[in-house]
């Protein structure tokens, strides 16, 4: 035990002290910060404001309110001038007071909106958001006063475009709404990649760290000092504790942006949302996705703490004796990407599974895909926002736990032949052969 | 008493057998050669003893009790083919090993310390160890077998990659150890070595051993009954119609003896053609002589 911790403590420092670990555990969130600040920036300068002329010759609209954009961007003046006067004017885009100006013809038909059609000109070209936005205005005005027409008041115009939606609840779980499940399926998916990537990034890690040593040969000199299987262990739990570290360090720095960094600049989540074009259209709007936020309170964040790193730690144990043993295996030049066919499928195949577990968290394919081994740290770490019963979490975590023993004990037996056969290109085969070969 | 004990060591791999039945002993204190041409199963055997493989029969003692884990610590080796971790530093590198054989870090360090001091290289010790050339990391690598003061110490191909000046460095240390009461398996296919070092050898070859004993003792198993005289004056015609001369040179000459004569009987025959005799010595084979000889005859 004394030597597997001796090796945990160098693969841990040597790891954690070189450039590229302090330059990735800064860069990555640092890099975040100026992607969210950059994107707002540019949304910010690219909205620009936008003062809107209308000129309307058909004087249908003279009692009608075209309201102006929360975000700024768009301001509606109706004024009284010619369009064909104000139109001139705008190429003078320093002293004209509009940006744009929109002709409702004289002979506008409010049943027939299409022909004769409004029309707008432009010197300064509006975005995509800005057109959109000044089309549903224009779309809102003209229902509105159809509906007048036909002697509809204001509130029952409201309720008529009022979408119908089934209020689901949940009967296991009073507060699981619409809302509810869309935050659960947000954080459920960041919890999946998070474990996917960490699988990949430092099972990776593992398996260079092996080839490292069988190729530089210094693993005989440890061999006759410690067990192969200490030896092993020592690596994993060392590069473990190594990603353990990074990623606290990344939280704890992204909470630092999010909470400090990016308010200091002016921005928040909300508005990140508000200058995204799509959100402004009929997928997420910004009050939904707020709700989506105020629900993360809701999920069973407890439970998910606890229960995000036994399934972290499960999935690197299980996976990261198996790159090691791939390691060991592979050539001094590491030219046999193959023999990492095996390992890499079931982690790309439970990554396919957790996306289906956030729409259909109960699944037959979510429920098997949580209890084996090979797919539970990705797929189940996506279903623990939809609060899997507890029986099922209990059984997937006792599976897990055989998983990685199992795995360990065949990679340990691998692990031992590989790293002291130099000089032979491994097959599949031979590895399987190796498991039952005698030390 | 034998430090180390091999009784019937059988391994086989796949398709060959790498040990066949191997048995030997290595008296304490001794140099110990093992010796055997390339694939013969020596690096099998010494991984054996390392605990890096097991056998699939027999058994190994070391002092007298059954080899087991516990006595890695007390075993130093130093393989052919080594390595370090590049991006370690010296200092922390040698300290590692040294507490993967049981030492405190504490007990460590001071060994480190007298050893980098010893080689007069204590302003290596925060190089990383790739700034190195392949013969400091020899030195390195030497420390990190001898750090933990072990009681075997078993050194396969040590002088490959070294200077003469590092080599005969080295050399002394082994000389020094095994005063200490060290014993010394050392595994080389320099034969002038193996003469110069090593009190006892074993040769195997294809995973059998063909050939145990001291080097003076082997050497004189194997003699042929040649001799070498020198002298002054000349050989008369017809002199050594009767013996088998095998180099002539004037005022020298090399012959081999039927197994029933006896070096006396030549000298006698100079002595009494009134020639005078300036050296008269046995030639011995080598142990390379010995070596080729064996191996080919197996």
């Amino acid at each position: 035990m004394n030597k597997i911790f001796i090796i945990v403590q160098r693969e841990y420092i040597t790891r954690v002290r070189k450039k590229s670990f302090l330059i990735t555990t800064l860069l990555t969130p640092l890099g975040f910060f100026l992607l969210m600040a950059s994107s707002a920036m540019i949304g910010n300068y690219s909205q620009g404001k936008a003062d809107v002329a209308i000129v309307d010759d058909s004087g249908l609209f003279k009692d009608v309110v075209f309201p102006d954009a929360e975000d700024q961007s768009v301001y509606f003046h109706k004024v009284g001038d010619k369009f064909e006067h104000l139109s001139g004017k705008l190429s003078d885009k320093e002293h004209s007071a509009y940006q744009a100006v929109i002709h409702i013809p004289a002979n506008f038909n409010i049943n027939n909106p299409t022909n004769p059609m409004m029309s707008g000109v432009y010197m300064v070209r509006p975005g995509v958001a800005k057109r959109q936005y000044i089309n549903e205005r224009m779309s809102d005005a003209v229902s509105k006063l159809r509906m007048k027409m036909l002697h509809i008041d204001e509130e029952t115009q409201e309720n008529m475009q009022k979408k119908v939606e089934v209020n689901f609840t949940s009967l296991s779980n009073d507060k699981e709404n619409k809302q509810y499940a869309e935050a659960a399926g947000v954080v459920g998916i960041i919890m999946g990649i998070a474990i996917y990537i960490s699988l990949f990034f430092y099972g990776t890690m593992i398996m260079k760290g092996v080839m490292e040593e069988k190729t530089n040969r210094i693993v005989e000199v440890l061999t006759s000092s410690v067990k192969p299987f200490q030896l092993l262990m020592g690596k994993i739990i060392g590069v473990g504790a190594v990603g353990l570290t990074q990623c606290i360090l990344w939280v704890l720095l992204m909470a630092l942006i999010f909470m400090v960094g990016l308010p200091l600049i002016g921005i928040s989540a909300g508005s990140q949302a508000s200058h995204m074009p799509q959100m402004k259209g009929a997928d997420i709007d910004p009050d939904s996705f707020a709700a989506v936020i105020a629900n993360i309170s809701q999920l069973p964040l407890f439970e998910m703490a606890i229960l995000f790193p036994v399934y972290f730690l499960g999935g690197f144990l299980l996976y990261g004796s198996l790159f090691a043993a791939v390691g060991a295996a592979m050539g001094e030049d590491g030219d046999q990407q193959s023999l990492m066919v095996p390992i890499t499928i079931p982690i790309i195949i439970s990554f396919g599974i957790a996306l289906n577990v956030i729409n259909n968290p109960d699944s037959p394919l979510g429920f098997w895909g949580s209890l084996i081994p090979f797919t539970s740290p990705v797929v189940m770490s996506s279903m623990l926002p939809f609060r899997p019963a507890w029986w099922q979490i209990m059984l997937s975590i006792a599976l897990l736990i055989g998983g990685f023993i199992f795995t360990t004990y065949i990679a340990a037996r691998i692990y031992r032949v590989g790293i002291l056969m130099y000089g032979k290109k491994i097959r599949l085969k031979e590895l399987g052969m190796w498991i039952f070969a005698k030390a | 008493m034998a430090l180390l004990a091999l009784q019937n060591i059988v391994k086989q791999y796949e398709k060959y057998r790498a040990s066949d039945d191997v048995s030997f002993k290595i008296p304490k204190g001794k140099i110990f050669g093992l010796l055997g041409p390339n694939g013969a199963g020596k690096t099998t055997l010494i991984r054996m003893i390392t605990r890096i493989l097991y056998p699939d029969s027999g058994h190994i003692f070391f002092n007298g009790e059954a080899l087991s884990d516990k006595h890695t610590e007390y075993i130093g080796y130093m393989p052919e083919e080594r390595g370090l971790y590049k991006k370690m530093r010296v200092g922390e590198h040698l300290i590692y090993l040294g507490r993967l054989k049981g030492m405190t870090h504490q007990q460590a360090r001071e060994s480190v310390d007298f050893w980098i001091k010893k080689f007069e290289i204590e302003n290596w010790y925060n190089k990383n160890i790739e700034e190195l050339s392949k013969g400091m990391s020899q030195k390195v690598q030497f420390i990190a077998t001898v750090l933990h003061n072990p009681e075997l110490l078993i050194l396969d191909e040590p002088f490959s990659g070294l200077d003469p000046l590092n080599s005969k460095l080295i050399e002394e240390e082994i000389h020094r150890m095994s005063g200490e009461g060290k014993t010394i398996i050392f595994s080389t296919h320099r034969m002038e070595q193996v003469e110069e070092i090593c009190d006892e050898i074993v040769l195997i070859n294809k995973g059998k051993k063909i050939l145990e004993g001291s080097v003076k003792e082997l050497k004189h198993r194997f003699k042929e009954n040649k001799f070498r005289v020198c002298f002054n004056g000349e050989i008369k015609n017809g002199l050594l119609d009767n013996v088998n001369v095998l180099e002539q040179r004037p005022g020298e000459v090399v012959v081999k003896f039927n197994v029933e004569h006896h070096g006396n009987e030549l000298l006698k025959l100079f002595i009494d053609n009134n020639i005078e005799v300036t050296l008269f010595s046995e030639e011995l084979p080598s142990i390379n002589e010995i070596f080729i000889r064996q191996v080919q005859a197996n």
